[in-house]
Parts: C-alpha cells; sequence; structure tokens
C-alpha cells in the first residue's frame, strides 16, 4: 500500500481523476495499514432534497463498518460543525417513505463499508475537508474517543437488545392509534367519493375523473387474468378438436412428429454424454 | 468366463492413471458443452414415416421407458466391447503361443513324486499334501491347443481381458485311473510347470504367473501376458484338460469317492469311504470345456443378442462384486444361465439384450437354485445347484447359499427399481459400483485364518476337509455361515460374505498357503425394527426344540419367565441406551465366533438419540402448555417447532443447562445475564425456533407494518400469560419470544398466515393491485410455513428409519467440518439425505450409519427452495471431490483391520487451498468441546455440571456466538472480496479465499470502492482491494477473540 504519491508535495491533498479527495484513515494510532477515504462535495443535479443541501454536504466513499455515524461525525468536526451524518450501503438519492418507525422496528443495518453524506452548517468546511493534507491520517480510536469493536462491541450489542416489555408495549401502542387514525382518514375519504356518486335528491350524479369511479373493472390483477382465462376456456369447449377427417390425420401426424423429435432429443443427449464418457462402467 | 486375478486389477492400475489425464482436461471442456434443444425442420418433422422408421419409433415406445434407456445401453455394450485392434493383437499372441506349445520338447519317463527333472527355477504350482502319489509322468507336447472360453464366443468384455487357450495333455501322459487320490490334479500341474519350464526361456512372452481357476488349488492356471506395451492390455490363460472322454462321467457322480482316507490321512477309516462331491466337479470341470463352448455357439448363433445380453449381464454382476473370486456367479455362469433360458423357451430368440437382461434377472429373483426336489442327490453334496446340459457337472459347486441369496436379492432389488419412473434405471442398475461396505449396514472381517484349521477339527469336518483338499476356509465357511445365520435369525434380511480372490503367484516361487488368503469380510443387513432388540426369545423350556436352543447359546441361554405366564429359553443381550442396542448383533456374533479370533469392525457408535428425545418431550410439554394458555386475544391454532433438534437431526443436541450466575454480569432492568468482558465465552444456548400460528380474523391488519408491531405484542401477551400461569422466564423481542424452559431456551415466533400474501401485494400508479412475489415473502414463508412442515416430514421418517437422525447428523458434521455448512445449509443436509433413505437404488435404505458419506452426490439446483441461495457449482463440485477423497479413506481404513478405526481422519479439512487464515482464541469459542480434536484445556463456561435444571431463575445468554457474529461481520464487510469458511462446531480458525475477480483492477466508480484504494496513472483512476488494511480489519473487527491472521499467498502482489 502506498499511500503517499511522492510527486506530491508534502501537506498537499490527494486529488485523484474524478475529483475525490483521498483522505487517509487509521484504526488507531499504532495501526500500520490505512483505508482511504474519498470525499468531494454532494452535487446532484436532479436532487432537491432538503436534507442534503448542495453547497454545504460533503459525498464521502469507503468508511469502514467500525465507523458509526457519531464516530463519523466527531472525525469530521475538525473541518467546522457537522449538522448531521447520513450513513448508507450505496449511493443514491434521499428516500424516505412509510409512518415513523421505532428502532427496535427498524431492520437490522448492514455492517459492511458505507458511503457517508455529511451536512456541515457552513460550507467553508467542504472546502476545508477537501484541502486535508494526504499523509495525515484520520484516526477513528483515540483515547478520547475508543471505539468498541470485536468482543466488547458483542457484549455491548447483546446488552442493548434487551427492551422492557412495557416499553415495547408503549412503541406498539402508539404505532397502533397512529395507525387507526391513518385506517380512518382512508375510510373516510374513501366514504366522500362514494357519496358524491350517490345520486342527489334530484337524481343527478356526479361523474368524476380518476380511478376510484370505474365500477366495472376488477380491481386485482388476478381477477383480469381469471376472467381472461375463463373467456378462453369457454372459447375452447366449443370447438370439435377431432371431427373431420383432416383433423384425425393431423393428430397422427402430430403425434409421429413428437415420437421423432424426442428420438432425436434422445440421440443428442446420448451424444453429449458419451462426450463426457458417462458410459464407462467402472 | 475364466476369473480374473488380483494382479490383472493392479496392472488395471497404470492404465487408469494414464487415461485419467485427458479425462480430466476433457472434462474441463465438457462444461462448455451445453445441450442444446434439438432443431429439427418442419420438412424432417413431417415427412412421411417409413415401416422402418415406424417400426424403430414404436419399439422404443413400447419396450423402453423411452429410448434414452436402450440408448444408453448400446453406448455401455460399446464401450465395454473388444475394438477390432485389440482383437487383431490377441489373436497373433495366441498363434505365437500356440506354436510354443506345440514345441514343448519331450522328457525322460520319470515316478510322480520325483520333481527333479524340473530346474529350479520354475515351481510346480500345487500344494503337495500328502506328499507321496503313485503314478509315473513325462512331459510330451500337447495333443491340442485350442481357444475356449469367452473370446471365441464373441462375449469377452473390458476391463481385464482373459483369453482361455485349453492345452490337452497327450493320453499316453495319463491313466485312466489317475482320477483317484490327486494323481490327475498333480499330473495337470506338473505339466503346467513344464511348460511354463519351456515358456520361460521365450523371448514372445511377456510376465508370467500362476493362478488357479475360481481359487480352487486343483485347478491351477498359467496366466501369459504379451511382451513389451501390451503387456498389460489383456491376459492369456493357459489351462490343462485330459483328452475328451478320457475319463468316464459316471466316475464323479456326487456320491462317489475318489480320494482315499487311508491315503490322504494315513489311518484305516472305519465307516466306509466319505463320497468327495467338491473334487470330483473340479476333476469333471476339466473334461468339460469343450463341449461348453460347442453348445454356447449353438445357443448363441440362434439368438443374436446372446453376446450383449451376457455383456450386460456381467456388467451387472461385476458392478456387485459377485463375478470373481471362490464360488462366484462368474461370466460363465452368466452365459449358461443366458443359454439355460433359450433352449428352455423360457426367452425368445428374437429378444433384445435389454430383455435377456431382464429376464434374466428375473429368473434369477424368482428361482430359488438352493432347492430343487429332483436334483436332491446333488442337493445332499452342495449348496447350490445348476447343473450343466451334460446332466453330470454342478456348476455352482463352490457358491455358498448365502452368495446365492445376495444374489437373488440383488435380482429383485434391481427388478424393483428398473420399473420405477422415477429413478434413473440405468445408472443404478449398471453403472453404479455396489461394493459390500457400502451396501451393508455392519461389516466385520475374521482375520487369523490359519485358527479355522482347528475349528474344522472342532466341528468335526475332517471329510469335508478331504474333499475340498485341504482348503480348511471354505471347509468351514458355509458352517460359520449357518451359525450366523441361525443366531441372527430374524435380526437380518440378508447375510453376505466376501468371495476370496484367486491368488496368484509367479511361477518361481512355491503356491501359497490357505491361509495368505486375505481377511474373510461378512456383511449384514438389518431389519431395522428387530435388530436392535435385546431379548432373544427361545421356545418354552419343555418343548424339544429347547435343547438345540441351549446348545446354540451355551451358557448365555436362561430360562425366564414372561409377562404372558410363559417360561422359555431366553437370552438376555445388554442394551440400555440406543447405542448400545445397535450393538447387540455384534454381541451375537462375537458370543457365537468365540471359537476364532475374530475382528470386529466398529460402528460409529450414535449416541444423542436420548438428548433429542429429552428436548422433544420438553417442546411437547411446551406446546401442550401453549395450547391451553387463556387470556389471549385470538386463538393458537397450530404449534409447530422448525428446529433440527426437532427432528433428531441436530448434530450435537442442546443439553439442558444449569448455570453459574457468578459468571456472569446481570442487567438489572431486564433480570438477564450479560458475558463479562475478561471470562471466556459463556456457553452457547441454541434458540430452538417453534413457530405459534395464530388464528385468522378481521382484527388482523391488513399492513406488513402494523402486523410486525401485532406481533411484537402478541409476544409480550405470551410472555406475560407463560410467567403468570407457569412461571418461566421469558424475554419478549420485538420479533420472537425466548422461553426458558428445563434449562433449554424455546424461541416462540409468532406467525400470521396471511402475512406472506400481504407482504407480496402492492397497489401500483393506476389502483390495480397487483401481487408479485419478493424476497421477504419467500424468507417469511420459509421461516412459518415451509420449514415447520420440513421438520414435521422429516420427523416421520425418522420414525420409519430409526437411524436417519445419525446419519443425517453425521453428514453435517462432516460438512461443518470440512468447512462446508455455509454452502449447504441445514436442511440441505437432511434433505440430502432423506432423498438417501427415500430412494436408496440401487442400495437399499441403510439400516445403519456407515453409508452417510455417500450423501454428496450432485443434485439438481434449477428448482429447489432449499438449495437456490446455495451452493455455487464451485463449491459443489469441491464438496463432490472431498467426499469421494473422504469415501476412499473411510472405505479403506473399514476394510484393511490393522489400522486403527479413526473416523476423524475424513472430518480433517485440508487448509492448503486457503488464502488467509484468522486463528481464533479457543477461550472465546463456545463450542470449543464439540470439535473434532478438542483441544486438552477446557474453560469454565459458566455451567454446573450438577445438579438438575430448572424453570425460571434468571433469563440466561441466549443465541451469543462470538465466532459467528465475527463471521457476520466479516461476511457483511467483505464478502464481494472473499470467501469465508469455518467449522461451525468448535473450530478456531476462519479461513480466507480470495475471489479472484475482485482482484482484476477496475477503474474508479463510485459503486464500487469497498476496501479499495486507488492506483493512479495518467489520467485513469484503477482501484485495488487494499489488502493490507483489510487484514488489519481482520484483526480490528475481532477485537479479543482473533489471535493471529496468517496471510498464507501472496496473491495481492501484483
Amino acid at each position: 500500500m502506498a499511500p503517499s504519491k511522492k510527486k506530491h508535495a508534502s501537506s498537499q491533498p490527494c486529488i485523484i481523476p474524478g475529483g475525490f479527495t483521498v483522505l487517509p484513515l487509521q484504526f488507531s494510532s499504532d495501526s500500520v495499514a490505512q483505508h482511504s477515504l474519498y470525499v468531494k462535495e454532494h452535487r446532484v443535479r436532479a436532487e432537491r432534497s432538503s436534507h442534503r443541501p448542495l453547497d454545504r454536504t460533503l459525498f464521502v466513499l469507503n468508511i469502514p463498518p467500525y465507523c458509526s455515524e457519531d464516530v463519523v461525525k466527531d472525525l469530521f468536526s475538525q473541518f467546522g460543525c457537522v449538522e448531521s451524518v447520513e450513513l448508507r450501503d450505496h449511493p443514491g438519492t434521499f428516500w424516505e417513505s412509510g409512518p415513523r418507525l421505532s428502532k427496535v422496528f427498524k431492520p437490522v443495518a448492514k455492517q459492511g463499508f458505507k458511503v457517508g453524506y455529511i451536512v456541515f452548517q457552513n460550507s467553508s468546511s467542504i472546502t476545508a475537508a477537501k484541502s486535508h493534507p494526504h499523509d495525515v491520517p484520520l484516526v477513528v480510536c483515540t483515547e478520547q474517543r475508543p471505539v468498541r469493536t470485536g468482543v466488547q462491541k458483542w457484549i455491548q450489542q447483546y446488552r442493548q437488545s434487551f427492551i422492557n416489555p412495557d416499553k415495547l408495549q408503549q412503541i406498539v401502542d402508539s404505532f397502533m392509534t397512529d395507525y387507526d387514525k391513518r385506517k380512518e382518514e382512508d375510510a373516510e375519504r374513501q366514504r366522500k367519493e362514494i357519496e358524491q356518486q350517490q345520486e342527489d335528491e334530484e337524481g343527478w350524479v356526479k361523474v368524476t375523473r380518476g380511478p376510484k369511479g370505474t365500477k366495472a373493472r376488477p380491481h386485482s390483477e388476478a381477477a383480469n387474468k381469471r376472467t381472461l382465462h375463463k373467456e378462453f376456456r369457454k372459447k375452447k369447449r366449443k370447438e370439435l378438436m377431432n371431427f373431420y377427417t383432416w383433423q384425425h390425420r393431423n393428430t397422427q401426424k402430430e403425434h409421429i412428429a413428437e415420437l421423432r423429435k424426442k428420438f432425436e432429443e434422445d440421440k443428442q443427449r446420448i451424444a453429449l454424454l458419451r462426450a463426457q464418457r458417462k458410459f464407462r462402467p467402472y | 468366463m475364466i476369473p480374473s486375478d488380483s494382479s490383472q486389477k493392479e496392472d488395471e492400475a497404470p492404465i487408469k492413471a494414464k487415461r485419467s489425464k485427458p479425462e480430466e482436461e476433457e472434462e474441463e471442456k465438457e462444461e462448455d458443452v451445453v445441450f442444446h434443444p434439438v432443431k429439427l425442420s418442419r420438412s424432417d418433422l413431417y415427412r412421411p414415416p417409413s415401416a422402418e422408421e415406424l417400426n424403430q419409433l414404436k419399439e422404443a415406445e413400447s419396450l423402453f421407458h423411452c429410448s434414452l434407456l436402450k440408448m444408453q445401453m448400446e453406448e455401455l455394450l460399446k464401450e465395454v466391447a473388444l475394438s477390432e485392434r485389440r482383437k487383431q493383437r490377441i489373436d497373433s499372441f495366441i498363434l505365437t503361443v500356440t506354436e510354443l506349445l506345440q514345441a514343448v520338447p519331450e522328457s525322460p519317463e520319470v515316478e510322480v513324486s520325483d520333481l527333479s527333472w524340473l530346474s529350479g527355477a520354475v515351481k510346480v504350482p500345487f500344494l503337495l499334501v500328502p506328499k507321496a502319489t503313485k503314478g509315473k509322468f513325462h512331459m510330451a507336447p500337447p495333443a491340442s491347443v485350442d481357444l475356449i472360453g469367452s473370446y471365441p464366443l464373441g462375449t469377452c468384455t473390458k476391463p481385464r481381458i482373459m483369453v482361455d487357450l485349453a492345452v490337452t495333455i497327450p493320453a499316453d501322459v495319463l491313466h485312466p485311473k489317475d482320477v483317484v487320490n490327486q494323481r490327475y490334479p498333480r499330473k495337470r500341474a506338473l505339466y503346467l510347470a513344464g511348460m511354463a519350464e519351456y515358456l520361460a526361456s521365450s523371448s514372445d512372452i511377456g510376465t508370467m504367473r500362476y493362478s488357479c481357476l475360481h481359487g480352487n488349488r486343483l485347478r491351477p492356471v498359467l496366466l501369459l501376458t504379451p511382451p513389451g506395451k501390451d503387456s498389460s492390455s489383456f491376459t492369456v490363460c493357459v489351462h490343462v484338460c485330459p483328452p475328451p472322454g478320457f475319463f468316464k462321467p459316471n466316475r464323479f457322480h456326487p456320491q462317489r469317492n475318489n480320494i482315499r482316507t487311508e491315503w490322504y490321512t494315513g489311518l484305516q477309516s472305519s465307516l466306509g469311504e466319505p463320497p468327495t462331491p467338491h473334487y470330483n466337479s473340479s476333476v469333471l470341470g476339466d473334461l468339460l470345456p469343450r463341449a461348453h463352448l460347442q453348445f454356447l455357439s449353438a445357443v448363441s448363433s440362434q439368438c443374436s443378442a446372446f453376446a450383449d445380453g451376457v455383456a450386460l449381464l456381467k456388467v451387472w454382476l461385476r458392478q456387485r462384486e459377485l463375478d470373481q473370486g471362490t464360488g462366484c456367479f462368474s461370466g460363465f455362469l452368466a452365459s449358461m444361465l443366458l443359454a439355460y433360458l433359450l433352449t428352455t423357451h423360457r426367452i425368445s430368440n428374437t429378444m433384445t439384450a435389454y430383455q435377456l437382461l431382464r429376464n434374466s434377472l428375473n429368473f434369477l429373483a424368482s428361482t430359488d437354485l438352493t432347492v430343487n426336489p429332483s436334483l436332491a442327490e446333488f442337493h445332499s453334496a452342495f449348496q447350490v445347484v445348476f447343473v450343466d446340459p451334460s446332466g453330470h457337472l454342478n456348476m455352482c459347486a463352490d457358491m455358498t447359499a448365502c452368495t446365492y441369496k445376495q444374489l437373488q436379492h440383488e435380482a429383485s432389488v434391481s427388478m424393483q427399481f428398473w420399473d420405477n419412473p422415477t429413478v434413473d434405471g440405468f445408472h443404478s442398475l449398471l453403472m453404479t459400483p455396489k461394493p459390500m461396505i457400502r451396501t451393508s449396514d455392519h461389516v466385520f472381517q475374521l482375520c487369523e485364518l490359519v485358527k479355522l484349521q482347528s475349528s474344522c477339527k472342532k466341528l468335526n469336518l475332517l471329510s469335508e476337509l478331504m474333499d475340498h483338499s485341504g482348503n480348511y476356509v471354505h471347509t468351514a465357511l458355509p458352517f460359520i455361515l449357518s451359525l450366523l445365520q441361525r443366531g441372527l435369525g430374524q435380526r437380518i434380511h440378508l447375510l453376505t460374505h466376501s468371495l476370496s480372490p484367486a491368488p496368484e503367484w509367479s511361477v518361481e516361487s512355491d503356491a501359497p498357503k490357505h491361509k495368505a488368503q486375505p481377511p474373510l469380510s461378512f456383511g449384514l443387513l438389518l431389519r431395522p425394527e428387530l435388530a436392535a432388540s435385546a431379548l432373544e426369545r427361545g421356545p418354552p423350556a419343555d418343548s424339544p426344540k429347547a435343547a438345540e436352543f441351549r446348545q446354540l447359546w451355551g451358557s448365555r441361554s436362561e430360562l425366564r419367565r414372561f409377562q404372558d405366564g410363559a417360561i422359555t429359553e431366553a437370552v438376555l443381550w445388554d442394551g440400555e441406551s440406543m447405542c448400545q442396542k445397535q450393538l447387540v448383533p455384534k454381541q451375537i456374533i462375537t458370543h457365537l465366533l468365540q471359537l476364532y479370533v475374530l475382528h470386529f469392525i466398529g460402528i460409529v457408535p450414535s449416541t444423542g438419540e436420548e438428548e433429542s428425545l429429552l428436548v422433544v418431550q420438553s417442546y411437547d410439554d411446551l406446546s401442550r402448555k401453549l395450547w391451553r394458555l387463556e387470556g389471549l386475544p385470538l386463538s393458537i391454532t397450530a404449534v409447530q417447532g422448525a428446529h433440527p433438534a426437532l427432528r433428531y437431526t441436530q448434530v450435537f443436541p442442546p443439553v439442558p443447562l444449569k448455570l453459574d450466575y457468578s459468571f456472569f454480569d446481570r442487567e438489572k432492568t431486564s433480570r438477564s445475564l450479560v458475558p463479562k468482558e475478561n471470562k471466556p465465552c459463556p456457553a452457547y444456548i441454541t434458540p430452538i425456533t417453534v413457530i405459534c400460528h395464530m388464528e385468522g380474523s378481521g382484527k388482523w391488519p391488513h399492513d406488513r407494518l402494523a402486523i410486525r408491531h401485532i406481533r411484537a405484542a402478541f409476544n409480550i401477551r405470551l410472555g406475560e400469560l407463560l410467567k403468570k400461569h407457569h412461571n418461566y422466564t421469558c424475554r419478549s423481542c420485538p420479533t420472537h419470544l425466548d422461553v426458558w424452559k428445563d434449562g433449554l431456551v424455546f424461541r416462540i415466533q409468532v406467525a400470521y398466515h396471511r402475512e406472506p400474501q400481504v407482504l407480496r401485494e402492492s397497489v401500483n400508479a393506476e389502483g390495480l393491485l397487483v401481487v408479485r412475489d419478493n424476497e421477504e415473502a419467500q424468507a417469511l414463508e420459509m421461516e412459518t410455513i415451509h420449514k415447520p412442515l420440513l421438520t414435521s416430514t422429516l420427523h416421520g421418517l425418522q420414525q420409519q428409519h430409526p437411524c436417519f437422525g445419525a446419519v443425517c447428523r453425521l453428514a453435517k458434521r462432516w460438512l461443518g467440518a470440512q468447512l462446508f455448512s455455509d454452502d449447504i445449509t441445514e436442511d440441505t443436509a437432511d434433505l440430502l439425505v432423506a432423498s438417501l433413505f427415500l430412494q436408496p437404488a440401487p442400495f437399499t435404505p441403510p439400516g445403519e450409519s456407515l453409508p452417510v458419506m455417500f450423501i454428496a452426490t450432485p443434485k439438481d439446483k434449477t428448482l429447489s427452495m432449499w438449495t437456490k441461495r446455495a451452493p455455487s457449482v464451485q463449491m459443489l463440485q469441491r464438496v463432490v471431490m472431498l467426499a469421494a477423497e473422504s469415501l476412499k479413506v473411510l472405505e479403506h481404513q473399514l476394510m484393511d483391520g490393522s489400522q486403527i478405526q479413526d473416523v476423524r481422519v475424513v472430518m480433517r479439512p485440508p487448509l492448503d487451498a486457503y488464502d488467509v487464515l484468522i486463528h481464533l482464541y479457543p477461550k472465546q469459542v463456545p463450542l470449543l468441546s464439540q470439535a473434532v480434536d478438542p483441544p486438552a484445556v477446557t474453560f469454565s463456561r459458566g455451567v454446573m455440571t450438577s445438579g438438575v435444571a430448572l424453570s425460571g431463575g434468571v433469563m440466561p445468554v441466549i443465541d451469543y456466538n462470538p465466532v459467528s457474529l465475527y463471521l457476520a461481520e466479516l461476511q457483511e464487510a467483505f464478502g464481494d472480496l472473499a470467501l469465508f469458511f469455518c467449522d461451525p462446531y468448535g473450530g478456531t480458525v476462519i479461513a480466507v479465499l480470495w475471489k479472484p475477480k475482485a482482484f482484476i483492477p477496475v477503474p474508479f466508480k463510485t459503486s464500487q470502492v469497498s476496501a479499495r484504494r486507488v492506483e493512479v496513472t495518467g489520467e485513469e483512476a484503477n482501484t485495488f482491494p487494499n489488502v493490507e488494511a483489510i487484514l488489519e480489519d481482520f484483526r480490528v473487527m475481532g477485537k479479543d477473540m482473533v489471535k493471529s491472521v496468517e496471510a498464507r499467498t501472496e496473491k495481492w502482489s501484483f
């Protein structure tokens, strides 16, 4: 591993084609090997998310698994005040859906190498990070900030996996009331729509555009298919298959063709097996 | 037709070795050969058929399952047939040998016992006991030299090509009275020695060795091979025969005596001379080969498929190891059998080879040649009778009834699966070798055969010994077999024994003694339901049979009174645990054979049934209690186990534990134990998964997240109720509920049967409800539906085949030890073993745990849900390779009595193929005691050895295994760069294999920079794995557990 490029003078940042700056990172001060973080300002044309303001967000690649969000926040605080850190498995647009989930119900995150989006309070911090000299490594585990790995970490994990049943019940209850509320709102909306389509006192029906109004169409894909299949079968039943002489002759012809085809297939399979010497008994 | 010999086998080896190389290359190429579906043009498919074509198609349709089987057989026949080139070489060599033999010089007449005319270089291939015989002998050129046997008949097959040459002794060397007292056999041996001496000086002969026909010492033969590089391609076997019709056949009637007791023992016989049927038939056998050849060629000329039929039958026999050795069903017998069926019109001349094979197997399966009232004279002398066309010779004279029963068993098994369309009939019929060690449930060996000599005396077999010309092994064998048969009785289906191979020795050395033959192996095929019963109940004490019973069992027989009031003779064997019970047959055999020194092959004792049973009992109790719980908002509809321990296939079944609380830290709020950092890793407690299905109801929400929360609520409620009513310690988590009961932990998962459906449904943009399969739903179905189903199915299988669990566990232990458990999951392994039990062709379902290494046969990986994820093709290949290797080692070890029995040899994985080895501190490996070679040091793991495990109390540390946590972390972080292997049962080494693809430099891409470093050349930036940092990470991530990281290869240094 050659973390330093000899052509650069020391205390110069190392910038590779693609515009990424290489930031060396090592686990502790006595580590012998280093990982490289690749950082760049976050710049995506399509994204208009308030979570990642374009001028203040730093895009970081190759964050080792032992760096949690807190650790990363701490590491990058040397370049300026960090507002938020978001770690993900793959780079991509910000995406959030569904109701807010408690931590215990979230699926377990993968513990691999991550990409990070670091939002600073000041845009000047990005320049500071990008001009960080390549021969001064960031150190993950220091005395002020011990990072647990290995057995210590697993024991801590085990300890944290406990949850008080009462607290769990609380979480469940709050989610379910939330859910019921949403359900009710939905029902309310639907009821209103149906009401709208009913005749009023004078016999008028309000016709609206939109998917909800069409009654005749089935509501699920499976039902669609079923209807089609039923019609196909009905059609088939009406046909007579072996009535005319030409039909009979055709069936026979098909039968022989089928036998021939099978014979030919078997022959090929044998040839293949022979090529593999599958017939030598001992 | 003539037996092949062991030295020929040795000769085969180099050829095989030579061939194996191109084969391997070819196999590598084959992977490129893909099966393309046929494309016949329309005009080809629909052109009018000719009559011949129609016939061919119809035949294929009606005679065979499919035309494939027919073609497969044709191909097989091509493989075993001799090539024209080889035939030419054989013919020319035969010509040379014949010319040489015709020129054997005459020698002056001497006494038979005078061997001085032979130069010392060549010995007589005969055991001269007793030494003296009367008669005169001289060498003279043979009266004729003819080809006999399979070669002129066209039924000679590869491998081990044996060409038989009959040399007729001139009439003036013999005397009509030579039949008596081994005079003819001795003259025959002398004549053979004379020829060997003459041929020794010739340069046209390659090697020259003696052997004897089917191990019969009275019929020595001379084996010649051509000189030069052809020497291993075929063998010429020189027989010596008397002139046709020289002896009168009626002298050899089975009741006649041709060896005088006075001559043989030196004592005057008081009871008259006993008959010598075996001696008679071996002399008679010399007299008839030409007549047999004539008969067979006449039959063969009538039936066009005769040669092919014989060839198929020979292949079938050879795969079952029935075609060589003393008392075998040789190729000659196979052709005689077919000829018999043809001449008696059991089969017609127009049948195909396929039908010939089928009919002969059918005949064998249905006809018992050990009894035939019309041949009583023969049956009084021989166990199996199959008389030749002349009516004088029993061709099965040396065959034991057991061998014939084995033949019948094999034939009927073959017939059974032949018609089964789900089995590959061709493979199991003709391609799969079936040696005794893989066929039998128990195998034991009789070593030190010399002691059989004294047992012959003990059993009073002197006249039989005389009949067998002193071969005490073959004399005693039928008696041992019948003794065992009586003793084991209903416990076994079948008793088989190995056929001792014909000895082979150099012409310069004396004939080997009888004791020189390899140990006799016996195989038992058990009846699983009766084999393990500890009690042998005999006849009532007052019945006349009681004496017989007492005599058989000797001092072990006792009078016992049973619950039904009967007082009978009985024998009780030791059998407290399952493991001991399985060894009851061993006890019986050792007891019966006390007279002899016996080497018994240890059977891997499969303990652990009791532990599994305990788990199942505890589970049943829990399931009952769950059913009875009141106060749940919805009722429970089903409780199903979904863990290997509940189907008896967990390698190390969970053992109830009692904990030493001082060993742990406490988690105050939830009353649980937590591992301490400075102590060794606590004992691993496996959670036993139990699926608890809840009633379907309108109350269930129709939303995936809501269902998840409701399940959590159920977990809490269940926990509360179990605590309240039964005082079990419970720990509820969002996904499951752990219950601490009887020193075991059950993990209850609540399931709702519509949840997978809900996971699949989504509403698309047009408001249409779409059902799409996805991984999440599949995983859930696997957990809650398929796994419990598998568990209950396999539990049923265990009830049918009591040793199923043991086989599974051994198989899985082997897979684990060979570091494959990640690729072949537990369920897959169980299924593989199950398939072995349910579709055993050509084997019968194993009653014991020996053939376990057979599991690794490749299987289809196309649609089975259990093997969708793993194994990959490469891994499967490696598994197959290692399994074959292990099988070889294991069989070798089992058959070679001198080696120490250590099954663990096959459990030690080869580690040299891996790039990096991560050594772990044994202290942190909780399952250390399950290792193949457990270390001497043990660590305290917070478990009390004494005391009964109780429910209640503090929640122990569950499912905490640092090794698997570490492996999972490595897998997630570096899974795309390397493969990680570890023995889950106490392995202290993690083997790492770099993926070669990951080490190809790729251009810098934001999606592919994990654990990589960049190298800039000009305007291009390429990335490589940052190996040094990765190795450092191995250490960092496994802090306090990794002892050392050993990089063994320099693959990454470009």
